[in-house]
């Protein structure tokens, strides 16, 4: 396959980065912006630690990494920096392929250099990617098999496209929202309708049984972490579990901890319930109106999660923010894009500094570094209320006059990420 | 708004009505997809913030408070009485007949019945019959002497005093300690201050034990159990300085009624506590230091009384040591505790409630008598009964008047628990009163560790207010935009139908 | 019945020194150190023991108890131990930290700040083992007006090695051991009342009557101990101790070292405890001779000065004793580098910055010149996380993983989430330290958890306040000739 330059040159630092001797690595792998609990490396380190001295990692709260990692890293390849830059060429190379599938270009006659190398290096670059990558965060990983999943979905390879899926949802179970605009597009195309709309063309009935199929390897995958793990069940509740019971409130950019720090433990099962279903409320409505293009559902999804997830790291809009650069014909409409910018510039700045203010210099509390993630969640939805609007602005055509002409369903759904932010 | 607007500009631009992601079925779908995932979120929501209320056995509660215990007691007239004074029966049946109307307090919870000779025999049988003189003895037998069995007034008297004592000397009903199967019986013998050449090192506390209280224990074991534990306090000072005296060419101090009150000194004498919920009864042997030796308690006007001991009520008693203390010794032998202990003996028998044997009527033995242990086994479980029936009806009340209050299964069987011994109680009554009692207390201390459940106050505090104030945020955020957006879908399909049916 | 014979009771009387009471004895002993920092150490025990008494079979719970008769022993102590069929208990209040380097091995074992509390107890079905840990915690904690009860099973552990039991073994059950320690806990004046209830002639006769609160709690430390042993040859034993240690040089004003009775404690003894068996104190000399004490003593057993206070002995209660240095004008502290007194001596510090993580760093020096193995045990509140891979040992930085054996590493389990404890033994060779570190993480806590765990409201979140670590404990090996 034929590369973008970019490709090779940042590929390249990027492997460099991971060999030679980085100084404040050591800060970043602490840094809570960049890790969360469930995908710290130094997690990671003890879980492989109490693995090697024949103590289940699974009890006493501190590991919540799949058994899979665990045996990977303890079986196969040590937890070396350099599985790091792999990975994050791999994803880079994902999204190459899914902008080629998506413009209906065949991996060889790759011509539109310009483009690809603007969206290698929008992968490679993002500091909302890089970072975590670098203070090895597994969510690179999740990342990647996310990435992975979309372009096997977007070249039509079913049975890689549903391992992939299921791999991410087995690492992260929160990634099963991207489950149905997969299916969607292994059975239509990834190329963009936006400006055309049309009614799903693609044959529904063979949905069921690609769920089936995904239903298949991740049971063999949940199977293969039960042989791992030494035949206990154990890892269930300390894996999944945590992002669905949340029993570590380590600050992050997300908006669950804070919420969960100063509830009543009466009201606390019930408010777990209502932040896990509003995560999945949106699968439906999306897909459902974008069903014409179900590539830039699963990218709206994407953009969902990296907004409201549990244990939020700053990984998950970073992935959201560089698969813009594959929907180009969507730019033209966005209709505030400065304020969204500025927003995720904003919470940039703000995080780190509120939560050295907060944690290091004590000079501040919590309420210091909350209001930052707050910052952070509203650029998160100020991106995503835009993306969805100039996904269907497009359709109607060029011009600015109706712009203010808006869809009575999207009205409400516009309001109540407004709310939400609030 | 109107499509010939979009005819006439005539761009590029196309009609959103005519795009395919805004026809009306994909807005209800999506609109739709919403309110399902919503509407399947409900049952879980539900099961989350339920308060577990499990349904209290009401109206069986207030069945069994309506209810009351009974005991049958027959009374039977030995023939040699009947011979004697042939109307007696019917004259002591009338005048007993007359107490009951009058005091129905005190006769609560007894059927009694009077029977001659030849009636067939009852459970619960006591005989009077013609001796030497007016005793009691030990088996349920009265004696009465000549002249006693002349009068029916006397001997309906001795009968109503013996089977159901009169509880309304106030001093009596405040002096007894309230019922526990379990109390703990603490004899503490306290020297005010220990100097070399006065103090009582030891005590053959033992020995006086097993003579004075050990046989009345033993007697009340159907009633209590009794744990007996003794200690020796070798500076336990007074919190007041006595007054001081002057009878004839002697010294004393004296603890006037109000001194009393406040002998016991709780900051400086380590009196034994109870580890469990027992509760205790406390027995102290006062030795006055070598200043305020002798001491003696003095009446209202001032002048010492020959009392030595007095009974704090509910608390225990109080021995003060005087002439029994000889300076050379240190220990307190068997013969000097004899008047101490004989002294603990009585105060034991008043503050667990024993009634007294009645004026003018002596008993054979020195210990309780049956009659006197059948009243006080009849009292208790009255008094059991009747604290389990106030406290299963307040948890009832209390339970119904507050909606917060959770109630678990251990609330649940409890008060299922202390019904049912409730009715064990009134059942077993019949054919014996120690049974009974051991029901009563069993339903008591199961209704109370119900009402005391500690899980039923988790959420006490939680008004309905609050609830509100967490909800509020989440469902204005949510329900607004969504039920607007509803409402507005079903007016433009109600408008939709009528310009069909215009058409 | 059963009469005591006169002759028993004569007999008694005869022989004073016998207590009176066959079957309870008293004594109690006052241990008087000048330390080479120019304080004093003072260590007073009271034991009581009671002869011939078995602790209660946790199998016979469930039935009425015997009668407990007590003389001298503690009755609300006897209570507590007989309620909860304690065979052994250990329970210690101690305010400062001791330096070991300095003033050496305490006479009293059990120094770590705050409150410790440990028992054995024989395992039984009628009730549990830890129901009656329960049981016992609040028990003393009400006796000893001590926040005891907040020792729950979130900070309870079972560290049989470190803790073995110090008397015999009863064979009627299997024995089980709770330990726990609650290093907040203050100690003071509300403590030492209730422990002077315990002393039988409390603080009016003998040496308690020294005991002055305001002068025992401005001293540079100070603690108490409740030890309750069963010795299958003797009976029962509590000892009530309390130990202070002193700054004269800071209280007097010629900055001089030399101490009184008097001036340390503000107080004298006006008379003997008639029920102590003996009663006695013993001044440790110091080994330099340019010292003069008063009263010459009268016993000189090897460098210990002994008065004998017990009413029964010919010899008056000194009103006073007293020590000084006359040829010195004014203390001068010894020069560092000062070699510790003790065999080993440990420095466990906590290194950095912010109030996440940081790194917990232990250093093990041995000053012996032998090669020494012992035992190290830590636990740690659940809220911080030990990242045991960040473990290094370190020998003048220089990484030595084989100096660390038989590690073990209690992560904390579901039931009682709140501690850790890990374990290692390790040998130090001679004239060495030694640096285990590990980094940890302390944990965010949610607003319910705050208000379980900390016993004042103090520490809310992202308060500077940090969170006090127990002590732990060191077993030593240490070779037969040390």
């Amino acid at each position: 396959m034929n590369t973008p330059p970019a490709f090779s040159v940042l590929v390249c630092l990027r492997l460099l980065l991971a060999v030679l001797p980085l100084p404040g690595q050591n800060l970043l792998k602490h840094d809570h912006q960049l890790s969360s609990p469930l995908t710290s490396y130094l997690r990671l380190n003890e879980g492989l630690w109490l693995l090697d001295n024949n103590i289940d990692p699974y009890v006493g709260g501190a590991f919540h990494h799949s058994p899979l990692l665990l045996s990977l890293f303890s079986t196969i390849v040590p937890p070396l920096p350099i599985v790091w830059a792999v990975s994050d060429a791999v994803g880079t190379w994902a999204l190459l392929r899914i902008w080629r599938a998506r413009q209906g270009l065949s991996s060889q006659k790759g011509t539109r250099f310009d483009v690809e190398n603007l969206i290698v290096s929008v992968y490679l670059l993002n500091p909302y990617l890089l970072l975590p990558s670098l203070a090895l965060s597994t969510s690179t990983f999740e990342n990647t098999l996310t990435l992975l999943a979309l372009m096997f979905a977007s070249e039509g390879k079913v049975s890689s496209a549903l391992l992939a899926i299921a791999f991410a949802v087995h690492l992260t179970p929160s990634s099963i929202l991207l489950l149905l605009p997969i299916l969607m597009l292994l059975v239509s195309s990834p190329v963009s309708h936006l400006a055309s709309p049309r009614p799903f063309y693609g044959s529904l009935k063979r949905i069921p049984l690609l769920f089936g199929e995904f239903t298949l390897y991740w049971l063999v995958l949940v199977g293969a972490a039960c042989i791992i793990a030494g035949g206990s069940w154990n890892w269930v509740g300390a894996s999944w579990g945590a992002s669905l019971t949340l029993p570590d409130l380590t600050p992050n950019p997300g908006l669950w901890w804070y919420f969960f720090t100063e509830m009543f433990d009466h009201f606390r099962p019930f408010f777990l319930m209502v932040f896990s279903v509003h995560l999945i409320i949106y699968i439906l409505p999306i897909c459902i109106k974008f069903q014409h293009d179900p590539l830039y559902a699963a990218f709206l999804l994407v953009g969902v999660l990296g907004t409201f997830k549990a244990y939020l790291t700053l990984a998950d809009p970073g992935l959201f923010l560089s698969m813009i650069s594959i929907f180009p014909e969507v730019h033209g409409y966005l209709r505030h894009p400065i304020i969204t910018t500025l927003l995720h510039l904003h919470a940039a700045l703000l995080l780190p500094l509120q939560h050295v203010l907060w944690v290091s210099e004590g000079r501040g509390n919590a309420n210091f570094y909350y209001a930052a993630s707050l910052v952070m969640g509203m650029a998160g939805g100020a991106g995503l209320v835009d993306a969805c609007w100039a996904g269907m602005r497009i359709a109607v055509g060029d011009a600015k006059a109706w712009a203010e002409e808006k869809v009575d369903g999207e009205k409400g759904k516009v309001v109540w990420w407004e709310v939400v932010q609030q | 708004m109107d499509s010939v607007a979009f005819a006439n500009t005539g761009s590029g631009f196309k009609d959103p009505r005519n795009l395919s992601f805004e026809r009306d079925w994909i807005r209800r779908a999506v609109l739709a997809s919403y309110w399902i995932v919503i509407i399947l979120a409900l049952p879980f929501w539900w099961h989350l913030t339920s308060i577990e209320r499990l349904a209290l056995p009401t109206s069986q509660v207030r069945s069994q408070v309506q209810s009351n215990i009974v005991f049958p007691i027959a009374v039977q007239f030995d023939a040699s009485i009947s011979q004697q004074n042939p109307s007696l029966n019917s004259q002591v049946q009338t005048l007993l007949r007359d107490s009951m109307i009058n005091e129905p307090g005190r006769w609560r919870g007894i059927d009694l019945r009077l029977q001659d000779r030849n009636d067939e025999v009852a459970s619960s049988l006591y005989t009077v019959a013609l001796g030497e003189q007016t005793s009691i003895t030990h088996s349920r037998h009265l004696w009465v002497s000549k002249t006693d069995a002349q009068s029916a007034t006397r001997l309906s008297y001795i009968l109503s005093d013996l089977i159901a004592p009169p509880e309304s000397s106030t001093s009596h009903s405040q002096r007894v300690v309230q019922y526990s199967d379990h109390y703990r019986l603490a004899f503490t013998l306290l020297n005010e201050d220990a100097t070399p050449n006065r103090f009582v090192e030891t005590w053959d506390v033992q020995t006086a034990l097993a003579e004075f209280i050990f046989p009345l224990t033993s007697r009340l074991s159907i009633l209590h159990n009794f744990t007996v534990e003794s200690q020796v306090q070798y500076h336990a000072p007074l919190a007041f300085e006595p007054k001081r005296l002057t009878l004839g060419d002697t010294e004393a101090s004296g603890l006037t009624q109000e001194d009393l009150t406040v002998f016991i000194n709780s900051a400086e004498w380590t009196l034994a506590s109870s580890v469990s919920n027992d509760p205790v009864l406390h027995f102290v042997l006062f030795a006055p230091s070598e200043t305020h030796s002798p001491m003696n308690i003095v009446d209202s006007e001032g002048r010492p009384t020959n009392q030595s001991s007095f009974l704090l009520p509910q608390w225990g008693s109080i021995f003060i040591l005087n002439n029994e203390l000889n300076s050379s010794s240190l220990h307190l032998s068997y013969n000097d505790l004899k008047p101490v202990f004989r002294n603990f003996a009585a105060q034991l028998a008043a503050l667990l409630g024993v009634p007294p044997v009645p004026l003018g009527l002596s008993m054979e033995g020195s210990f309780l008598s049956d009659w006197q242990l059948d009243a006080l086994l009849r009292r208790r479980a009255l008094q059991n009964v009747q604290g389990s029936q106030d406290t299963l009806h307040s948890i009832v009340k209390l339970v119904d008047q507050i909606n917060n209050m959770p109630v678990g299964q251990v609330v649940r069987d409890d008060v299922l628990d202390a019904l049912a011994s409730l009715h064990e109680a009134y059942r077993t009554a019949v054919a014996s009163p120690a049974l009974a009692l051991r029901w009563s207390s069993k339903a008591l201390s199961m209704a109370s560790r119900a009402f005391f459940n500690p899980g039923m106050l988790a959420l006490l505090y939680f008004p309905a207010e609050h609830k509100y104030a967490v909800y509020t945020p989440l469902f204005a955020s949510i329900s607004v935009p969504l039920v607007v957006a509803l409402i507005r879908d079903f007016i433009a399909w109600r408008r939709g139908s009528q310009d069909d049916r215009r058409r | 019945m059963r009469r005591t014979p006169v002759w028993i009771f004569l007999a008694c009387l005869c022989t004073p020194s016998f207590a009176l009471y066959p079957g309870e004895i008293y004594r109690e002993d006052l241990r008087i150190q000048p330390l080479r920092d120019g304080r004093v150490s003072t260590t007073f025990s009271f034991v009581t023991v009671l002869e011939g008494a078995v602790p209660r079979n946790p199998m016979a719970l469930g039935q009425v108890d015997e009668s407990q008769h007590y003389a001298l022993f503690p009755l609300t102590l006897g209570q507590i131990l007989r309620e909860h069929a304690i065979t052994e208990l250990h329970l210690t209040l101690n305010a400062g930290r001791w330096n070991y380097d300095n003033w050496g091995h305490p006479h009293e074992a059990g120094v770590g700040t705050g409150a410790e509390l440990w028992a054995w107890m024989g395992a039984s079905e009628i009730t549990t083992v830890d129901e009656r840990w329960s049981g016992l915690r609040n028990a003393l904690s009400g006796l000893f007006c001590a926040s005891l009860g907040s020792l729950d099973s979130r900070r309870t552990l079972s560290p049989t090695v470190a803790f073995p039991l110090s008397g015999s073994t009863p064979t009627f059950a299997p024995h089980e051991l709770r330990h726990a320690s609650l290093p907040s806990e203050n100690v003071c004046t509300e403590n030492l009342t209730p422990f002077l209830k315990l002393l039988p002639c409390k603080s009016h006769a003998g040496l308690a009557s020294l005991l002055n609160p305001q002068k025992v709690f401005d001293a540079d430390w100070h603690g108490m101990g409740i030890h309750v042993i069963w010795k299958e040859d003797t009976g029962v034993e509590l000892k009530l101790t309390l130990q202070a240690v002193f700054n004269p040089v800071r209280t007097s004003t010629g900055k001089r070292r030399d101490w009184n009775l008097q001036l340390l404690f503000d107080r004298s003894i006006e008379r003997s405890c008639p029920v102590a068996s003996s009663s006695s104190i013993t001044v440790i000399l110091p080994e330099e001779k340019d010292y003069q004490i008063i009263p010459e003593y009268p016993a000189h057993v090897d460098g210990l000065a002994i008065y004998d206070l017990s009413s029964s002995s010919n010899f008056t209660i000194p009103s006073n004793i007293a020590m000084s240095w006359p040829s010195e004008h004014s203390f001068q502290y010894p020069l560092p580098p000062l070699t510790p007194v003790t065999p080993i001596s440990v420095k466990r510090t906590i290194h950095g910055t912010t109030q996440t993580r940081g790194i917990l760093s232990v250093s093990v020096t041995n000053n012996s010149p032998q090669e020494i193995s012992a035992g190290y045990l830590e636990m740690v509140p659940a809220l911080l996380t030990l990242w045991m891979h960040t473990l290094k040992v370190e020998i003048n930085s220089q990484i030595r993983s084989d100096l660390l054996s038989g590690l073990k590493y209690h992560p904390p389990s579901p039931q009682s989430n709140d501690r850790l404890s890990p374990l290692d033994v390790a040998s130090c060779p001679h004239n060495s330290t030694k640096d285990h570190a590990r980094n940890f993480h302390r944990g965010q806590q949610s607003f319910s958890e705050i208000h379980r765990t900390s016993t004042r409201c103090d520490e809310r979140l992202g308060s500077t306040r940090g969170r006090v670590f127990p002590a732990p404990s060191i077993v030593s090996r240490y070779p037969s000739e040390l």
